[in-house]
């Protein structure tokens, strides 16, 4: 499911002329620890938006073809309909894919260089065990 | 002293205390380190593990997994999903919180008395009075001028030329410097969280903390709380370990916050219909302001100005906050090269937010896996006032000099230009148009003299129950208008200090 879950926020967070994309931080990576990390209901939550971007530009372009098969302008035009739109439910059920490409591309140290922003620490996950 | 992590499946952990404090943070930490130092022998039951700074996470991401209750992934169920965030570590909300540090209003005693007939007079001062010693202990110092940052400036700014009240926060920090990480844990270990400071004295005084360890029950011997069990888990892999029990000569304080401490007592068996009503919030919502210099919002305090002016009417507080980058990009609308566009403007970019004092009431209830949901939809009163809160925050980003406003309400346009800014006066009224977080929760087991409407007495004694008290933001019965903590650790104060006199 991570492949899905990445054509998802590559399709939100695409590189430009100004900035790198998600595709230029470590997503693989970042989708793999989430899936180990994450509480299953937020990984539930995550695939199923996944799953619904890739369907849904039927409902957002008019057009019966899952996410892949579209060019770019039209890729990006599905996702921003469907962040946008009229039903609190579809837009919602994207919510968590959109906040977890943030929490990946925002992290990553290039980015934050971009924003005069030091690179973040290693988060160590460690605790006191006695 | 001693503490007790995650203990894998085995034989079970017995301990033995005068009193179990269930929950360790703003309520259970500061119930439990005064009942210590009454000289009582205390054991801290707590959920999530113990970090100390060099544990704490430094990302987002990190802070989710490490620091969030389910990954803040605990949503209202109503007409719209927002999210529900608290602390579930050592030390509870208190090691993700700002650490803002506000007295609590006269008029939420009087109210109180109003409403759920809890004597004003007996508490009301002795609220005060433990609050004194409070911020003498936690060092409630103003934000200093070098941790300011340009963000909350601004935010003065804006206030100074609309003509209101405002001013640089209080906060529970020794020597802030202006890292803006507070919502990661302070690394830098100026703030005052309790996990640093109460805890670590609790077990200097011979007390003892059980961490990874969800209560489970509370065990009864009549009308008595004489236990409370429960089953290690692991913070990372999520396995159950061993189970443990540990008995209390004394008493039992839950303190496992709003969402859990119903939970708990209705999963232990107190049959009060009330347990679990009576829940309310301070929903939040920021609107940005873009500016032609840089902002660089994550420099300075993370919250370091806020306005009262507005509280009483229409009633709503108003604030700065920092997002984190790696939350803020997931926060703007838009996606494909839209976004992108917009997200070059982050160094440009001020959030404020306003904190609507809701009188909309919900409810706890437990899920089928036992996991807590929240029943809360705001009705149109709450939203005429979250909205006003929403456009007096455009007003003073204009005022400051934005040259744009992000409203970030679902139907308005991306930007408004300063002449636009109108248009939020007729933004939608319905709460799935805005992305709104909850942080401020009160009720579920409300304080009130009559037994048939609230769960505990003005003394936080559960009703019914000689030596079971509930000491955290669950026992609140009513909005405060004002950041809660301090309230909580005072009420806290006073409760475990009353139950220390009447054993
Ligand atoms: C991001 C954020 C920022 C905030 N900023 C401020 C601020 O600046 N100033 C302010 O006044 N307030 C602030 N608040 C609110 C404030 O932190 C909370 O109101 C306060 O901490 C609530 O205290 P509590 O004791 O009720 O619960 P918590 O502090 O949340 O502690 C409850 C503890 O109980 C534990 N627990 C739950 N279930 C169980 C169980 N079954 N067994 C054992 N343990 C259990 C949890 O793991 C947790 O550690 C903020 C909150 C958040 C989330
Ligand atoms: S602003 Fe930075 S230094 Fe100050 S308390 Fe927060 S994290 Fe600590």
């Amino acid at each position: 499911m991570i492949w899905l879950i990445a054509f998802a926020m590559r399709a939100m967070m695409p590189r430009t002329a100004q900035l790198p994309g998600i595709a230029d931080t470590d997503l693989n990576g970042f989708l793999r620890r989430m899936r180990q990390d994450a509480e299953p209901l937020y990984w539930v939550g995550l695939v199923a938006g996944a799953v619904l971007f890739a369907l849904t530009p039927l409902l957002t372009l008019g057009i019966p073809l899952p996410a892949f098969c579209l060019p770019k302008k039209l890729l990006e035009k599905h996702a921003n309909k469907l962040l946008s739109h009229p039903s609190y439910m579809l837009r919602q059920s994207v919510f968590l894919v959109r906040l977890s490409a943030g929490m990946c591309w925002g992290a990553d140290p290039a980015v934050r260089a971009r924003f005069a922003l030091s690179p973040y620490a290693p988060d160590p996950g460690s605790f006191r065990t006695s | 002293m001693t503490h007790i992590a995650f203990q894998p499946a085995g034989p079970s952990v017995e301990v033995e205390a005068d009193y179990v404090v269930v929950g360790s943070g703003a309520g259970g930490a500061t119930a439990a380190v005064t009942l210590a130092r009454g000289g009582a022998r205390v054991v801290i039951v707590e959920a999530g593990p113990w970090r100390d700074p060099d544990d704490y996470p430094s990302s987002v991401y990190g802070a989710m997994r490490d620091m969030l209750e389910s990954w803040g992934s605990t949503f209202t169920r109503g007409r719209a999903f927002w999210p529900l965030v608290q602390g579930s570590l050592v030390g509870g909300s208190t090691v993700i919180n700002s650490a803002i540090c506000v007295r609590t209003p006269g008029d939420v005693f009087e109210r109180w008395q109003r409403e759920m007939g809890v004597p004003q007079s007996s508490l009301a001062d002795a609220v005060w009075g433990a609050q004194d010693e409070l911020e003498r202990e936690l060092s409630s110092e103003e934000v200093p001028p070098a941790a300011r940052g340009r963000s909350n400036l601004l935010a003065k700014r804006g206030a100074d030329a609309l003509g209101f009240d405002s001013h640089f926060m209080h906060r529970y920090v020794k020597g802030c410097r202006g890292d803006g990480q507070c919502l990661q844990g302070c690394k830098a270990d100026k703030k005052q969280s309790l996990n640093r400071n109460f805890i670590p004295e609790v077990l200097t005084r011979g007390g003892s903390v059980l961490s990874c360890a969800p209560a489970t029950r509370i065990v009864f011997e009549g009308q008595r709380a004489v236990a409370v069990t429960g089953r290690f888990k692991h913070p990372q892999t999520r396995q159950n370990g061993a189970t443990f029990s540990v008995r209390a000569r004394k008493g039992v304080v839950v303190a496992a916050s709003v969402t859990h401490s119903p939970l708990l007592l209705q999963r232990s068996g107190v049959r009060n219909p009330m347990v679990g009503k009576g829940f309310r919030a301070h929903p939040g919502a920021p609107v940005f302001g873009c500016y032609d210099e840089a902002v660089d919002m994550n420099t300075g305090a993370t919250q370091g100005w806020a306005s009262m002016a507005y509280r009483d009417k229409p009633g709503f507080k108003l604030e700065t906050l920092a997002l984190p980058l790696d939350m803020l990009s997931g926060r703007l609308s838009g996606a494909g090269d839209l976004l992108m566009e917009r997200l070059t403007e982050f160094r440009h970019i001020a959030m404020w937010v306003q904190a609507c004092r809701a009188e909309s009431v919900g409810e706890v209830r437990s899920t089928a896996t036992g996991k807590p949901a929240v029943h809360y939809t705001l009705h149109r009163e709450d939203m005429l006032r979250f909205r006003e809160g929403m456009y007096l925050v455009a007003k003073m980003h204009v005022a400051a000099g934005a040259r744009a406003v992000l409203p970030s309400i679902f139907g308005m346009p991306y930007k408004l230009a300063p002449d636009e800014i109108d248009q939020l006066k007729d933004a939608s009224l319905d709460p799935r148009a805005y992305v709104s977080i909850l942080s401020h929760l009160f009720g579920g087991c409300m304080m009130g003299q009559d037994p048939a409407r609230s769960v505990c007495d003005g003394n936080g004694r559960v009703h019914g129950y000689a030596n079971l008290l509930v000491a955290d933001a669950s026992a609140i019965p009513s909005n405060l208008g004002v950041n809660p903590q301090h309230t909580i650790m005072g009420l806290a104060r006073v409760w475990s200090q009353r139950m220390l006199e009447a054993a």
